[in-house]
Order: C-alpha cells, then structure tokens, then sequence
C-alpha cells in the first residue's frame, strides 16, 4: 500500500533554492494537497517525488523503498498534468490503455482496463473520439482515467483543474476527490487555488517560498491557524494590529490602534505584546458599542452581504451579514463592530510588518 | 472618412503589387520552361527518337534521384540521434555541438564539393594529396552520395530538432509515468507526432540534393575517373555551356528542365502523402527489450555514434580543403580575376539580398496575416516552389523567359539578379512570414485600441519583434546567393561569380589550378563564415 | 465618458456563431461584466466593442452614434488582454506612455500622466524595469494603467484577473474595481467566473451561445435568475421538476411522487411541465422538521465559512446545500434530515425545450 515519505528533500538550482529540506509523510489512502502561491516550490516537490526532476538532497520513500535513482517508469505512480497532455494522436480509448500497453497486457485486457476507468469518469460514450474533440473537464476527465488505467495505487495531480473555467472546475473537484476516496487512492495533489484545496483534501500542506509554512485539516487551517500567513491565504481575514492590555480568566483584552477593545479566548501572550488579530468576515458584527468604522461598500454574495468598513485610522474591514432586512446599513452609515472572542485569533505582531508577512507574492 | 478610404485603396493596390511581382518574376519564370513541351513539341518529338540522348538524360535524373533518396535516408537515420540529443539532452559542449553542425553551412557548396572530393576520392593519379586523405571512394556515384550527405546533413539535423522542440516533452513524461520505459514513450509518442516535420526535413533535404550543382560538378572534376557519370543539373550545366556552339542542345535542356521541374513538384506531393500514411510498427511494444535499450550504455553508444558520424563524414570533409592548401607546394595564385569574381558576387548577393527583403517582407505579412484567407494559402504553397526545383532548371527557365520577352533588357548581370531573387526570395519570405505568425497578434490589437494606427502598430510594436528574424532572413539570402553555381550557370554560360570561377580553375585540371581553386575556396569559407557568424548572433539576441 | 449599445450583433466564424442576435445597453460610467462560459462568445462580443471584429449583421453603438466601422484606434476602448500584451521590448514607463506616444503628445503631460498612473497602480519603484521582470500582480497593473493613460474613455477588460493565482484573484477584485470607478470609466469587464462578477460588477450580463440571456444587479441576477442555466451558473442549484398547480400568490409544483413544493409565484399555466431551482446555498436541513422531502447525508465537506454537503434522496436524486460552518456537527453524514427552503428562494421555470441536463451544460 502506498505511503509516501519525504525526508529532508530540497532542489537547488545554483544559487537559487527551490524547495528547502522539506519533511512529509502522506498516509495511505490520505488526500493531502499540497496548497501555495505562484512559485513557492509546490510544483518542482510533486515532480521530485514523480522522478521527474532529481532532487539535490533528502530523499523520497514510496511503500518504504527508497527512489534514488528509480527511473520514473518504475516508480509505479498516476500523474495528472497541469496541461493535460493527452495524446494528441490517440483515442481517448488509446490514451487511457497505453498503460496497459506499455506493460504488454494481451490486447483484450487492454480493453477491458480502459473500459472500466472511462466508465468510472462517465466518458464510455467518447472512447473514439480525440483529445482535442472533448471540451476541457472532459479532456481533464480522460486524463485522470489514463492515470489510474496504470494500474498504481499512489495518484499525483499537478494543478489538475487550473485550466479549466471556475464552475467547471467546482463540479469536477468533486469528482476527484470522489475517485480517489472510493479507489481507496493515495492521492497528493498540487493547486494555488485555496478553495479547491479546502473542499478535495484531508489534509493541507501549505508551502511559501521553498518550504512548509504550515501542515493540517482544512478545518484547523480555517479555523485556528497557527502562522498569519497561513490565516490570509486561507480564506478571507481581517488583520487588526494592537497591543495586549489585559489577560484574565481565559480572555486577552487587546487594545488596538484606533482606541477600541477587543475581547479574545487566547492568553498565550503576555499584557505588553504588540500583537495582530485574525478575524474573519464571518465572526464580526455590528453591535451597539465596539470598534467603529464607516460603511463603504455593500456587495451581494448571493448567500449574505459582504460589508466594507473604514475604521477610524483608515484600515479597512470586512464582516457579512446574512440579511440586510430590518438592518439599516446603508454606505457612509456609522456601525460598531463587535468580535466573536472564540473565532479570534491572535499572532505577534511580525517583525516586518503584516503587509510582507502575508505577501502573495 | 475620406482618409480612411483612400488608405484602404493604397493598400490593396500595394498588397496587389507584391503578389503580382511574386507571380511574375519568381514563379512564372521558374516554371516557363514547362511552356516549351506545348510550343516546341517537334522538337522534343525528335530528342525522344534519340536513342543516345535520351539515355544520357535518362541516367543523369535517374542518379539524381536514387542519390537524393539515399542521401535523405541516411539524413535521417543518422540526424535523428543527433536532434534528440541537441533537443532533449543536458550536457557539457551541447553548444560547440551545436555550433559545429551549422559549420558547413557556412561553406558555399563549391568549396565544400572541392573539398570533400580531395578527403574522399583524390588519389595520387590525379594530383598530389595529403597523406592523410581517405582516396578510397573509387566510385562517382558513392562519391556524390557522401557530398551530399556533408551539405543535407545540418539541414535535416536543424529541421528535425525544429519540431522536436515544438513537440512538448510532457507527452513523453506522461508516457513514462505510465510505465513506458524511455526508448518506448520515444517511439510510441513523440514519433509519430513529429511525422509532419518529418515531411518538412525530408523535403528539404531530397530538394538540395536534387537541386545541387556547383559542388556535384567540381566533385566529379576533381576525381579521376568520373568521365561520363553525370547527374540532371551537372547535365544542365554542361549542356548549357555548349550551347553556343551546338544548338540543336535547347531541346534536350529544356527537356531535362521540365522533366527536373515536373518531377521534383510531384515527389512534392508524393513525399507528403506517403510519409503521412506510412504506419510505422507502433502497436506492439516490447517492455523488456525497450527497456534494456533505454539503459547503461545503449544510449550512449547510440550518441557517440551520432557524434563520430558528424566528425568524420561531415565536419572533416568540409575542412579538409584547409589541410590540402597547407600541405601541397604552394604556386603563383592570380588574384586579380579571383578578386574580381568575388566582387561580382558580392554585388549580385548584395542587390539580390535588398530586392528580396523590399518585397519579400510584405508578401511575408500577407500571407502571416491572412492565413486563413485562400488567396494567402494558396501563395503560402506556391512560395515553395521555387525552392523544391532545382536550381540549375530554375535557372534555365528563367533564362529562357526573359529571353523570350521584349519588355526587359536582356543583361548578364540582371539575369543573374533575377534568377538569385527566385530562389532566395522564398527564404526571406518562409522567415519572415514564420517569424510574424509567431507574435501573438494581440500586441498589435491592444497597440491599436490604445490609438495606433495599423502603421504605427507594425512600426512600434510587431517591427521591434521581427526585426531579427529578417536580419536572419537577409543573411540566409546573401551567403545561398554567394554560393550560388547551378542557377547562374543556367542562366548565362560564363558568368564570372566567385563559384563559377572556381569550378572553372578545378577545370583546367592543372596543380596550379587545384592550388588555386584551394585558395579562393578557402576565402570564400573565410567570408561566408563570418556571416555566419553575424546570422547567430542576430538569432541568439532574439532567443535570448 | 460614453454608453454603449449593441443591436442584434450577429458573428459566424465558419459554422459556428460566436454572436447570434446580440443586444446589450451599457450604461454612461457602469461597471458591467459579461460572465458566461467558455466559448458562449464573451470575447467576440468584447472584440466587437472594440472593432477587432466586425459584425456579420448588427450595430455598436457609442452614445447613440453608429460607430460600427470606425477604425479600432478611433474608438478610444482600450482592450486589457487576458496575457496583458505588454510590450516586451519596452519598460514599464514606455509600455504606459504608449498610447500618449502615439498621439504625439508633449513631454510635460507625458511626465504627468506617468508619475500619477505609476501611483495610481502602485508602480513608481519599477518603472524602468522590462515585462519580463514583473510578477503576474505588477505585470496586470502596468496593463491596466497603459489602458487608462491611453486617453481612452471606456475600458475593456478580457478576463483580467485569469492569469493570477486565485488568492491574488481574490485580493484584486476590489482594488480593481475601485480604481475604475475612481476614474468614472465605462468598464466592459469579461469573466467566466461567477464571483468576481457577483463582487466587481454593477450589473451582470449573462451570455450564452452568442446571446445574452439575462442582464441585470448581482443581486437581481442571483435572486431572481430568468433561466434555470443562470439558476445553476451562478452558484450551483438543486432541480426538481413536475406539474404546476397553481402560480400565484405561490407556485405550486407537484413531482412524479406526489410531493408538492413551494416556490415564488410566477406566470406558469397550471398543468404544464416546469422545473424548480433552489440554489444550494438556500436549501436548508433540519433533523427535526419533515421539510418537503427527506434525503441522506452522503458527505460532509469543510470549505472555510461554508459547509458543502451532498445527500441522496429516496428515489435516487443527488442534492447539494451550502450551510455556514457553525453549524457543523449538527448533522453528521448519515443522518437522514428534512429538506425545505424559503418559498421566495423557489424560482418555477417553463421546461426547457432540449430538457434540463442539456439546459445546465456548462460546457
């Protein structure tokens, strides 16, 4: 069964560091994603443990063995490209058995592989046809089959759905993560889009710059994020800078900038620490005292208001509110914010400031 | 309004101007030859009757071809590790590599026949050789075929790792990952889709064959026994220089012009439907064996053979001419007419280069800019045609249909021009046109929603990014017009370019005129090199 | 700043129509994005505006004057391709003054226009820097203000965001949107992603196979979608399709069960076959109440502030729902759970004459 192992694993490229000594095990049959802006060495780490690029230290492990010098073809992986790559001269049926067909199985077998994975990704009806006769989630589709027609346990995706539009790629994220769940698949998958990692994975390494920042549940990632980094990229926050003024019974008292005070369940800094609070739009609301600030834009999400605020030093705010009705928020309307002290959370305040601490990129 | 109107009129007219000129001075000369079976058909009636003749012409076109096939499969068979290697490999002196294979292209195919044919075929018979020369090629025909392996071999290598590099190596990733051992994920994917540039390589490899002259005839000159053996052009070419004297010869040129013509433009189509239909054994596949194939020493056996072939039957027999001036009893070298044929030369090349880049260029835009359009299509065809005739033909067509009109001065000079425009314009015009399809046309759009007019976003925008590609074009133009013998000698029997001089010396069959022929060949290397030398620096600053 | 109108704008290319009877009206200084799918014929109609490609039949209008076969350059629409077209071999600064260059403008206003667009996008330390030196962040603003110094007064955006990682996509929404309005421009903004138009747009025209189907606030479009293809494109619906038995002060519709489900009134003929959506994120569950129909919860998946959840119904109709993560571990996957919704959340359709799963096609 596979289980993937990375021990100190890092690519340098003369003097320029790729990904840096990173240390990872993915369970067997795990979802992991492995989530990160442009750049941040997420792609150069999903090749390295395909043996498509070498590393220049650590090493790899796949069911225990060690990969060094494993040539790709024998590593025994499904690899999903970020470009598709189907071959443009092959049927979709021919795509998907060349698996098979690489390891000479008698041709009755070949058929028979890629008609079992073509009807699990629904495109039995397409078996002649040529990659570019499919529109793009179905040419997504056959390629995910093609990968598992290889017959491997240990499924690596490489941005597999960035190419596609957004409410395509909503449908089929789904659908990826329906496979390889009921394949009982060993599945890392690589992807910039936040969202897309929230919904596929059990668990979601974040990388910045070369290396882990910060590895967990989509939940804990939400909710209690340990790096401020890790709070901004995933999902939307609020980033307010203030100072610890009072610790008791369980609850910091923050003073920020603008004068107002925020209540929040976290005592792990001491009364004096400058500190940054991470709220999200969803735990803020407005109330009849609190931090005040002026409404500049009301935004319909379908589902609730996306509310923007200017406080009183000019930092801009966002909270959301499920319903307008009976509420008289209108823009340039005075409200007071309120906390959710549970879903607060807080972080010492970064050396750099915030702005370079959250960078994107 | 008005503006806008006769701004369109201006360019019609222009656009109309430039494909008329295509079609009157480079295709229809090229092909007026054809005219003659139709006007003169007694004529051609009688040479059928000619039993001696015919079997003359028979032969000549019959070598020309079987040589242009071989050569352009062993082309093949050993460009292909070459490409692979250049395209796909990572390792040290890949760009000496690199810039050996383009070196006998810098050689002008005179030179280059001179001195293959001392390294191959030159024994002591004739006149005095290095020691160090092979001398065993006792045969015309092996002889030819090796020539033109020397001067086919870079093109063939430079086109076939054209398309490999279009051809994304994620394919081959794919297929590996699918547990396709190296060799087989090559031979299964990559193949087959490279089977269109494939047809572009073969083409053009079996079209400079087909088309070669100067280095065939100097080749065959400067072996001792090649008397009698004779392919198409070199047919041409002699006929054409005794023209004068016997012209009962214009029935039997033109019946080996046309026959060049008609069948070098249907091995045209021949070589693109057959390649194209062609299934190379890719069903099966053979783990085991492919896989052992793809490791320890095969791959490395099968490139060190790549390299010793470009070694040995391309790169020393191009330079070899260096190491006869060197080693032979130097001679007096007359440079007065040498430098005055190099002069001539320099300045067809020059008014040539500036004819095809005046009109080439905007043909070039046409045909990038209105690909889809029939009209452009359809030129985007014919713009190859003169390239797959073969330039002795060509020459003698031309000849022939500036002959026969009123309206243009019949000079030396200008007929040479003229047959250097036909076949060097296609090179700028392929550039060109390549080059500018390549520029996404949205850099031109957004200059134009930004307010620029059409003239101005060619000049700001698409010009600063194409200006290499015709640099590139220029130079390409320049050194095939400077190296040029068959057309020239076609189209005037004794013209005295640089080439034609040489080939003249080598016939003299003296020592001194060998050491001399070594001499101007030498320069002439000299020269073409370092445009050469110009044409990759300009491609290198646009890569970069 | 200019309206624009286009009328019955019609386009083939080969056999296949790009535009087919197009009509749109933008407002003087709105902000509006033309969202639909790939290939429904978003950027013809953009290229159309701005005169890359003319119509088959049809007219653009530029505050009611026929501009339909003005030159491109004459139009003032400056296009913001989706790779930015930045000139390469200009920096920052030549590629903004580009189109005052053009004009021939003189230095002093260049040198003005310059310092404030370089300002305006955040740019003042880079601006002799090359493209090819900019990230994808910097290379979209310096796009952007090479549009807006152009002297342009409506600006065309092509899927401006595309290239950009999605949380950057995120981040830019407002700035961008922001910026525009500031300078009041009329902003034709082309997207396939329904939330940066639900964010960034002052009205959305939803376009479908060369034809806009439905054009109106984020709001109007989200609550009150005129085709269930909307209903689904915008935020992912649940359909239910049966007999209507009444339309109004409610529409009643009746599945082949025998279930009868409320939803907003409508101008449905009793007895005829419609469909029903209910966007997911307004289908609610409950353990305790019976609802319209019960299903089983198949999956639970966390997604930040929402949670997705799939469920099966006893006959076999796969349903989703979008409920806020604070109610998670109030309904665990295999819990069987009553299905209901507000009825002004049921928007009754006339069945789709190709049926509905060709009707939803998002491809």
């Amino acid at each position: 069964m596979p289980e993937v192992r990375l021990e100190g694993l890092g690519k340098r490229y003369g003097n320029l560091t790729a990904v840096n000594n990173v240390h990872l095990t993915v369970h067997d049959g795990e979802y992991v994603t492995v989530l990160g802006p442009s750049g941040c060495g997420k792609t150069t780490l999903i090749r390295m443990i395909a043996g498509i690029i070498e590393p220049t230290e650590g090493k790899v492990y796949i069911d225990g063995r060690d990969m060094a010098g494993v040539p790709i073809e024998d590593r025994d992986i499904g690899y999903v490209f970020q470009n598709i790559a189907l071959f443009p001269h092959l049927t979709v049926k021919d795509n998907v058995s060349y698996g098979p067909r690489a390891r000479a199985l008698p041709p009755e077998e070949q058929l028979r592989v890629s008609r079992r994975f073509l009807e699990l990704v629904r495109l039995l009806d397409r078996m002649g046809m040529f990659p570019d006769e499919l529109c793009g989630g179905e040419q997504q589709k056959a390629a995910l089959a093609r990968a598992l027609a290889s017959g491997s346990r240990l499924l690596l995706l490489d941005e597999p759905l960035s190419a596609l539009d957004s409410r395509v790629r909503v449908d089929l994220r789904y659908e990826l993560r329906r496979l390889a769940k009921e394949l009982g698949l060993t599945t890392i998958h690589v992807t910039h889009d936040q969202e897309e990692a929230q919904s596929v994975s059990d668990r979601i390494v974040l990388m910045r710059a070369g290396a882990i920042v910060e590895t967990g549940t989509p939940e804990e990632l939400y909710a209690r994020p340990k790096h401020i980094f890790t709070a901004n990229f995933i999902g939307e926050t609020n980033l307010l800078e203030g100072w610890v003024v009072e610790i008791r019974d369980g609850i910091s008292v923050i003073e920020l900038r603008n004068g107002g005070k925020v209540e929040v369940h976290q005592t792990d800094h001491s009364v004096g620490d400058a500190v940054v609070i991470s709220v999200r739009p969803e735990f803020m609301y407005p109330a009849d005292e609190g931090m005040r600030a002026v409404v500049r834009g009301i935004t319909y999400m379908g589902t609730y208001w996306r509310v923007k605020a200017e406080t009183e030093d000019d930092e801009e705010v966002d909270f959301d509110m499920a319903t307008l009705d009976g509420n008289l928020l209108t823009i340039g309307k005075d409200v007071y914010l309120a906390v959710n002290p549970k879903a607060a959370v807080l972080y010492p305040r970064p050396e750099d400031g915030v702005e370079e601490a959250i960078r994107l990129e | 309004m008005v503006a806008a109107i006769s701004r369109k009129r201006f360019l019609t007219g222009w656009t109309a101007f430039i494909i008329l000129f295509f079609l009157f001075f480079v295709i229809l000369p090229t092909i007026y030859i054809l005219s003659y079976a139709f006007t003169e058909w007694g004529s051609i009636e009688a040479l059928l009757e000619d039993q001696g003749r015919m079997d003359l012409i028979w032969g000549a076109i019959g070598a020309s071809f079987q040589i242009a096939g071989i050569v352009t499969v062993i082309d093949i068979v050993t460009g292909l590790p070459m490409a692979w290697m250049l395209v796909r490999k990572d390792f040290r002196g890949k760009n000496l590599l690199d810039t050996l294979i383009d070196m006998p292209l810098a050689v002008p195919t005179a030179a280059l026949g001179f001195s293959s044919a001392m390294f191959f075929a030159i024994t002591d018979e004739s006149l005095q050789a290095p020691s160090f020369a092979l001398g065993t090629i006792g045969s015309p025909y092996l002889l030819i075929i090796l020539l033109h392996v020397v001067f086919s071999y870079p093109y063939m290598v430079r086109s076939l790792s054209a398309i490999l590099v279009q051809i994304d190596q994620t394919y081959e990733t794919a297929g590996r990952t699918l547990g396709a051992s190296p060799l087989t994920a090559a031979r299964t994917i990559t193949l087959p889709l490279f089977r269109a540039g494939l047809v572009t390589g073969i083409i053009l490899c079996f079209a400079r064959s087909l088309s070669e002259t100067g280095g065939t005839m100097i080749a065959l000159a400067t072996m001792a026994n090649a008397r009698g053996f004779a392919t198409g052009p070199t047919l041409i070419g002699e006929w054409k220089d005794a023209l004068d004297s016997q012209p009962d010869l214009a029935a039997p040129l033109a019946f080996v012009s046309i026959l060049l013509i008609l069948l070098s433009l249907a091995l045209l189509v021949v070589i693109k439907l057959v390649v194209m239909r062609v299934h190379l054994p890719m069903g099966r596949i053979w783990p085991r064996p492919e896989r052992l194939l793809s490791r320890g020493v095969f791959p490395k056996v099968k490139d060190g053979l790549a390299v010793l072939f470009l070694v040995v039957f391309v790169l020393v027999p191009s330079f070899f001419i260096f190491t006869y001036v060197g080693s032979v009893e130097p001679t007096a070298f007359d440079w007065a007419p040498f430098i005055r044929s190099l002069l001539y030369s320099f300045l067809i090349a020059g008014v040539v280069t500036g004819i095809d880049i005046a009109l080439g260029v905007p043909l070039a835009l046409y045909i990038a800019k209105n690909r889809s359009g029939r009209l452009a299509g359809a030129l985007d065809v014919l713009v190859n045609v003169p390239l797959i005739v073969p330039t002795a033909a060509l020459g003698y067509s031309l000849g022939v249909f500036w002959a026969s009109q009123e309206i243009v001065p019949t000079h030396d000079v200008l007929l040479i021009v003229l047959a250097h425009v036909a076949f060097t314009y296609p090179l700028v015009v392929r550039n060109v046109a390549g080059a500018v399809e390549e520029v996404d046309p949205a850099y031109e759009e957004t200059a134009r929603t930004l307010g620029a007019r059409p003239v101005q976003a060619f000049r700001r925008v698409l010009y600063p990014m194409v200006k290499s590609s015709i640099l590139a074009g220029a130079i390409m133009a320049f050194t095939r017009s400077l190296g040029e013998t068959g057309a020239t000698q076609a189209v005037v029997a004794n013209a005295q370019t640089a080439p034609v001089y040489i080939v003249d010396l080598i016939n003299l069959e003296t020592a001194a005129g060998y050491y001399s022929a070594g001499l101007a060949c030498i320069m002439l290397i000299v020269i073409s090199f370092l445009f050469m030398l110009a044409l990759r620096y300009v491609t290198n600053r646009r890569a970069r | 700043m200019p309206s624009v109108r286009l009328i019955g704008l019609r386009k083939a290319f080969g056999g296949i129509k790009a535009a087919d009877g197009l009509d749109l009206e933008v407002r003087n200084g709105e902000y509006l994005c033309l969202l639909g799918p790939t290939g429904a014929g978003k950027t013809t109609a953009l290229r159309m505006i701005a005169g890359l490609v003319s119509p088959d039949e049809g007219k653009v209008l530029f505050n009611g004057e026929d501009v339909t076969n003005t030159p491109v350059e004459e139009r003032k629409a400056a296009l913001l391709p989706q790779t930015y077209s930045l000139f390469p071999q200009l920096t920052v600064e030549e590629n903004i003054t580009f189109g005052l260059d053009i004009r021939g403008a003189d230095d002093r206003l260049k040198e003005q226009v310059l310092i404030s667009m370089l300002d305006l996008v955040r740019l003042s330390g880079r601006s002799t820097a090359f493209p090819r030196e900019l990230s994808g962040g910097m290379q979209q603003r310096t796009a952007l203000a090479r549009a807006l110094a152009s002297g342009a007064d409506m600006l065309l955006l092509d899927e401006p965001l595309r290239a950009l990682d999605a949380r950057l996509r995120i981040s830019l929404r407002t700035e961008l949107r922001s910026l525009v309005k500031s300078l009041r421009m009329t902003t034709i903004h082309v997207t396939h992603d329904q939330d940066e138009a639900l964010v960034m747009a002052d009205r959305v025209a939803i376009i479908r196979e060369g034809r806009i189907i439905q054009v109106g606030t984020p709001k109007e479009v989200w609550d009150r979608p005129a085709t269930p293809f909307v209903a689904n494109f915008l935020g992912q619906s649940n359909f239910f399709i049966g007999e209507v038995l009444q339309s109004s002060p409610c529409t009643l519709l009746r599945t082949p069960d025998g279930t009868v489900l409320k939803g907003r009134s409508s101008d449905l003929i009793p007895g005829t076959q419609a469909v029903m959506g209910v966007k997911i994120g307004s289908t609610e569950l409950s353990k305790e109440r019976p609802g319209y129909l019960q299903a089983k919860v198949e999956r639970i998946l966390f997604e930040g502030r929402n949670l997705h959840m799939d469920m099966m119904t006893g006959g076999g109709q796969r349903l989703s729902a979008k409920l806020p993560s604070w109610k998670k571990g109030r309904i665990t996957v295999g819990d069987t759970v009553g299905i209901y919704w507000e009825e002004e959340k049921g928007t009754v359709f006339s069945m789709p004459a190709n049926g509905l799963e060709s009707e939803l096609k998002v491809e």
